[in-house]
């Protein structure tokens, strides 16, 4: 078993920890999304997203608007609630916390 | 040649090649299975279908107008497949599709399979939309791919002559399954469902466009747009179930030539229903017949109307049976749509121009039309005032 496989399930975890990161920064809707994190290891598809985004907006971490597009159907455009940054800003915390774990540890 | 199907997504019709629109309809219908117990299911999937219509439009030019069926499992792979969210198909074996959605999704695909070329398999259920009492004869009709209110009236019949239509009525109503899941609803009529799905989906969609919609000038325009695409829709919906037809209908394709002799009938029986209402204008009473005492002259119109349209009906489904089974070639059917629509002009033509020549009464009540139709409208007026 690769590291890579060995990480999909961490990966997974960690989704929507980045989705809620992008969408603090500006009003976004799913391609862009898509497109900020096809660059990573964490690159994804509408498949997964769509699922995750509906399960975190019942949760009130985040919102959506309807905005046309120029051609096709309008789009959604997502931002976060307050609860959503809350939740962004405990995350990045505890991500620190873990990370500054995962250094120390093992060493003498 | 491919054949193309015309779906909505999103509220915008998009031609995909027939392929296209099988793999098209599987994903949709996997991801309907993955995302059973998700309560936002139906909102996932309008976006769903919506991400695919952008994709569709960026594929789609000015000289390219229908999808392909490579490049639908191009953007279904870019899609990715639909993923259960953890916390809510947590169930054992939720991961592989349709294994928790019970047994009848899977026996439906298996009885696809197993109807090869014939599409959805078809069987008898009640249909509950657009029922009267439990469906029984909607179902029918369905099932025979006929007119309910001719099954209806079969029924009435049968119960009035020989009293047995209830009975059949109450034993079916309890005997036949009720179609509740899509792909029984397609069964009962042989027809996919996913027509009537993306309609329904289309106009959940609609509704939720029109809520973000900041001004009125946009949300016309949407409006506006989906009218025409809902529109499209219906087109195809009607030409499908032509086509339909030409393949099923029960007739020998000499039968076409019948054609001609249908109208006339049509337009004898249309010739003496109009003669009836004169007749009934002018002198208050139908061929001689009188009106009982207490009947009002509109209401006799109005049941003459019902009688015609109980004679013409079949023989407008016979003409109808005629049109297709004549087949496959279009130019046959356009040249005895004209044949067909020139003898009937002509024959009530003809027989209103005898008529008015030689039955001076006819001429009398023609004269006296006008006057006649001011008094009906001040009766009508006098009785809904006095209601």
């Amino acid at each position: 078993m690769s590291v890579n496989e060995k990480f999909s399930a961490i990966r997974k975890g960690l989704l929507e920890f980045l989705v809620l990161q992008i969408i603090s920064a500006e009003k976004v809707y799913v391609a862009d999304i898509l497109k900020q994190l096809s660059a990573t290891e964490f690159a994804t598809q509408e498949g997964t997203l769509y699922p995750l985004l509906s399960r975190m907006r019942r949760e009130g971490l985040l919102d959506y608007e309807w905005k046309e597009s120029e051609a096709g159907p309008p789009r959604k455009y997502y931002e976060l609630t307050a609860k959503g940054r809350e939740q962004l800003r405990e995350t990045l915390e505890y991500w620190g916390e873990i990370n500054g774990t995962v250094k120390k540890l093992g060493q003498k | 040649m491919n054949k193309v199907i015309t779906i909505n997504l999103g509220g915008n019709a998009y031609q995909l090649e027939e392929g296209g629109y099988d793999t098209l309809r599987a994903y949709l219908e996997t991801a309907t299975a993955q995302l059973q117990h998700n309560p936002d299911r139906d909102e996932i999937l309008s976006d769903i279908e919506r991400a695919i219509a952008e994709k569709f439009r960026a594929l789609l030019a000015s000289h390219k107008t229908v999808v392909e069926t490579k490049e639908v499992a191009a953007v279904l792979a870019e899609m990715g497949p639909i993923e259960a969210e953890p916390g809510e198909a947590s169930r054992p074996g939720a991961s592989s599709a349709g294994a928790t959605s019970g047994t009848s999704g899977q026996k439906t695909a298996g009885e696809e399979k197993a109807a090869g070329s014939g599409g959805t398999p078809r069987r008898l259920y009640r249909i509950q939309e657009g029922a009267m009492i439990a469906g029984v004869c909607n179902g029918i009709a369905a099932h025979m791919n006929i007119d309910p209110t001719l099954v209806r009236l079969a029924f009435v019949l049968l119960t009035i002559f020989w009293g047995t239509g209830l009975l059949v009525y109450v034993v079916m109503a309890i005997v036949v399954p009720e179609a509740r899941s899509p792909e029984e609803k397609a069964a009962a009529s042989g027809f996919p469902a996913t027509a009537q799905e993306f309609i329904r989906r289309a106009k959940e969609g609609y509704y939720e466009a029109m809520k973000g919609f900041p001004d009125r000038r946009a949300r016309r325009e949407w409006k506006r747009q989906f009218k025409r695409e809902m529109r499209a829709h219906a087109d195809q919906w009607r030409y499908n179930w032509h086509s339909y037809w030409a393949e099923h209908a029960p007739v020998h394709p000499g039968m076409g030539f019948a054609l001609p002799f249908l109208s006339l009938l049509q337009g004898a029986a249309t010739v003496v229903w109009i003669c009836a209402i004169i007749s009934l204008l002018a002198t208050g009473a139908v061929f001689g017949l009188a009106l009982p005492a207490n009947v009002p002259t509109w209401v006799a119109a109005l049941l003459l109307l019902i009688a015609y349209g109980i004679l013409v009906g079949p023989l407008k489904f016979a003409r109808r049976a005629c049109y297709y089974g004549l087949g496959r070639p279009r130019w046959a059917w356009s040249f005895v749509f004209l044949l067909d629509a020139v003898v009937w002009l002509a024959v009530v033509a003809a027989l209103l121009w005898l008529a008015f020549h030689y039955l001076p009464e006819l001429r009398d009540a023609i004269h006296s039309f006008p006057a006649i139709a001011h008094q009906a409208a001040d009766d009508i007026r006098t009785w809904w005032h006095g209601k």
